[in-house]
C-alpha cells in the first residue's frame, strides 16, 4: 500500500455531501433507535387513536369533553382529526428525540473526534444528518398514513369518500410539518454536546406549540401552526403553513455553522 | 537525496499556544514530522500531548502559532489536504450499530474514497489488521481491543501521508501491538509522516525515529530511541523541568 493516495472525489463538494448522506443513512438504517422510534410512533399513534374512538363510541364523558367538537364528527374526518391531534404532540416528541440522538450521540459516544480532519466537512455531515432525517420523516408520514388508511377501511369508512380522502391527505402533511419544527433540537444537541439538551428543547417546543394551539393563537408562528392546524384546520391559512419551513432552514443553517466551527474544548 | 527530502514536512507546529481555564494547555510548542519519519511524543498525563494533537488536526484552534499539514496552513486546509490525513485521537471511528466492515466502509467514504474503490480498500484493511473473524460482527459486541483495531484500520486504510495516533496501543493485545508496529513502519518507509503518543517507552523506542518529551504544555527535550535507559532519561528531563519551573 502506498502512503499517499489523495482521491479525486476529495475535491468535488457534491461528492463529499453524497458521501455524508450515504454514511448518515447507513448509521440511521443500522440503528435500533430510528427503527424503534418509527415502530413506537406508528403503533402508539394507531393504538391511541383506536382507544379514543372506542372511548367515544362507548360514551366516555371525559374523553368526549376533551375532544370537544371533534367528538361528534364521525367517519374519516373524526379518525384523522384524532390522529393528527395525537401526532402533533406525540410525533413532535418522537422526531425531537430522534434528532437529539442523531446529533447528540456523536458527543455522548465520543465519535465526534473521528469526524475531524476529514475531506468531508463537518457542516456537510450535519447537513447529511438533516437530509436523512427529513427522508426518514417522509417515510414515517407515508407509513402512518397507510396504517391509518387501513384502520379506516377496517372500521368500514368508505373507500370512495372524496371528503374522507381529503381528510386523510392532511395526515402526511401534518407529520412532515411536525418533523420540520423539531429541527431546533439538533442545534440544541450540538451546542449542549449531548442528547439531553435536544430532548429538553423538544419538550419546550411541544409545550409552547400545544399551549398556544389550545389557546387558538399563533397561526403565523411557525412552531405553533402545525399543532393549531391539527386542532382547528380552518383557523390556519395555507400561507401560514408555508412559514413552517423557515424553522428547519434557520436552525439547519445554525447547525451547519455550529458543526463547522466546532472545537473539542469541553 | 531521497524523494522524501524534497517534500515539505508532513506536519508542523510553530509556537503553538492554547490556553485552558485553570492554567493547562500548550505554552508554545514547535514540532515537525518529516516524510518517512515516526515522531513520538511522550509525557505524563495532562502534559499536553493530546491537546497538541488536537490543535494540529483542527479539533482545537490555537490561540497563537500556526500548524501546517503537508505544507498547507490549517486555516487553508481543504478537502484534498484532509484526504491525506488519518488520525485516531481519543475515540476511534467505530459506531456500535455497524459491523466492523460497515465501519471501515463508512470511514473510507468519509476519507474521500469513491464508492467503486471502497470494497477493495476495506478488504485490504481487514487482511492487514487481521479482522476477518470480526468483519461481520456488530462493533458493540467487539472487545475494546478489537474496537481499537477497527478504529486504527479505519484511520489508515486510505493510505494517508500524515498519520496522528494518540495512545494507539491502548487496549491492543500483543498481536495487535505487533500488527500496528509493522503497519506504521511500512507506511513510514513509503513516505508517510507519523506522529504518535504513548506511555510505553519500550514500544516507542521500537518504532520512533525521534522522541520528544512534552511537559507542562512545552517540548522540553528529546530522548534517544536507541538509548539504554529511556525511563531514567525521561524522568530526569521531566523532574529537571519541574524543578526549574518551581524555582523560577
Amino acid at each position: 500500500m502506498t502512503a499517499a493516495t489523495p482521491t479525486s472525489s476529495a475535491a468535488a463538494p457534491h461528492g463529499l455531501l453524497r458521501a455524508a448522506i450515504a454514511v448518515e443513512a447507513r448509521k440511521a438504517w443500522s440503528s435500533h433507535v430510528m427503527l424503534w422510534t418509527t415502530v413506537l410512533l406508528v403503533v402508539g399513534v394507531g393504538a391511541l387513536a383506536l382507544g379514543i374512538l372506542a372511548a367515544v363510541a362507548s360514551g366516555e364523558a371525559q374523553v368526549i369533553a376533551k375532544l370537544g367538537p371533534l367528538a361528534g364528527v364521525g367517519g374519516w374526518a373524526g379518525l384523522v382529526g384524532i390522529v393528527v391531534q395525537v401526532t402533533a404532540a406525540g410525533g413532535l416528541g418522537a422526531f425531537g428525540i430522534a434528532l437529539s440522538w442523531m446529533f447528540g450521540r456523536e458527543f455522548a459516544d465520543g465519535t465526534v473526534a473521528a469526524l475531524f480532519a476529514l475531506p468531508v466537512p463537518r457542516a456537510a455531515i450535519a447537513l447529511g444528518k438533516l437530509i436523512v432525517y427529513v427522508i426518514w420523516a417522509i417515510a414515517v408520514a407515508a407509513l402512518l398514513t397507510v396504517v391509518v388508511g387501513g384502520v379506516g377501511l377496517v372500521l368500514g369508512y368508505g373507500a370512495t369518500d372524496a371528503a374522507g380522502l381529503r381528510e386523510l391527505a392532511r395526515l402526511p402533511v401534518l407529520v412532515v410539518l411536525t418533523a420540520l419544527i423539531a429541527v431546533p433540537a439538533a442545534w440544541a444537541a450540538t451546542l449542549g454536546r449531548g442528547l439531553l439538551p435536544g430532548v429538553a428543547t423538544t419538550i419546550g417546543i411541544i409545550v409552547v406549540a400545544q399551549v398556544l394551539a389550545i389557546a387558538d393563537v399563533g397561526a403565523w408562528v411557525p412552531i405553533v401552526a402545525p399543532a393549531l392546524w391539527a386542532i382547528a384546520p380552518d383557523s390556519v391559512p395555507a400561507a401560514a403553513l408555508l412559514t413552517v419551513p423557515s424553522v428547519p432552514l434557520v436552525f439547519g443553517a445554525l447547525c451547519g455553522v455550529a458543526w463547522a466551527r466546532l472545537q473539542l474544548d469541553r | 537525496m531521497t524523494s522524501h527530502e524534497c517534500t515539505p514536512p508532513r506536519l508542523e507546529g510553530h509556537g503553538l499556544v492554547r490556553r485552558f481555564r485553570g492554567g493547562a494547555g500548550l505554552r508554545g510548542v514547535d514540532l515537525t514530522v518529516s516524510a518517512g519519519e515516526i515522531h513520538a511524543i511522550v509525557g505524563l498525563n495532562g502534559a499536553g500531548k493530546t491537546t497538541l494533537m488536537r490543535v494540529l488536526l483542527g479539533m482545537l484552534r490555537a490561540d497563537e502559532g500556526e500548524g501546517r499539514v503537508n505544507g498547507v496552513g490549517l486555516r487553508d486546509a481543504d478537502a484534498a489536504t484532509w484526504a491525506r490525513v488519518g488520525q485516531v485521537v481519543e475515540q476511534p471511528l467505530a459506531y456500535a450499530e455497524l459491523t466492523a466492515r460497515g465501519n471501515l466502509e463508512i470511514a473510507a467514504r468519509l476519507h474521500g474514497i469513491e464508492p467503486g474503490r471502497v470494497a477493495g480498500i476495506v478488504d485490504h484493511a481487514i487482511e492487514e489488521f487481521d479482522l476477518g473473524r470480526y468483519a461481520p460482527v456488530r462493533t458493540s459486541r467487539l472487545s475494546l481491543g478489537n474496537r481499537q483495531r477497527v478504529g486504527l484500520a479505519a484511520a489508515l486504510q486510505h493510505g494517508p501521508s500524515v498519520i496522528v495516533l494518540d495512545e494507539p496501543t491502548n487496549a491492543l493485545d500483543p498481536a495487535g501491538v505487533i500488527l500496528l508496529r509493522e503497519s506504521l513502519l511500512r507506511r513510514a518507509a513509503a513516505g508517510a509522516g507519523i506522529l504518535v503518543s504513548s506511555h510505553h517507552l519500550d514500544e516507542v523506542a521500537r518504532v520512533a525515529d525521534r522522541i520528544t518529551v512534552i511537559n507542562d504544555g512545552r517540548a522540553i527535550g528529546s530522548l534517544d530511541p536507541g538509548g539504554l535507559d529511556l525511563e531514567r532519561a525521561f524522568f530526569d528531563l521531566v523532574l529537571t523541568d519541574d524543578e526549574a519551573r518551581r524555582s523560577a
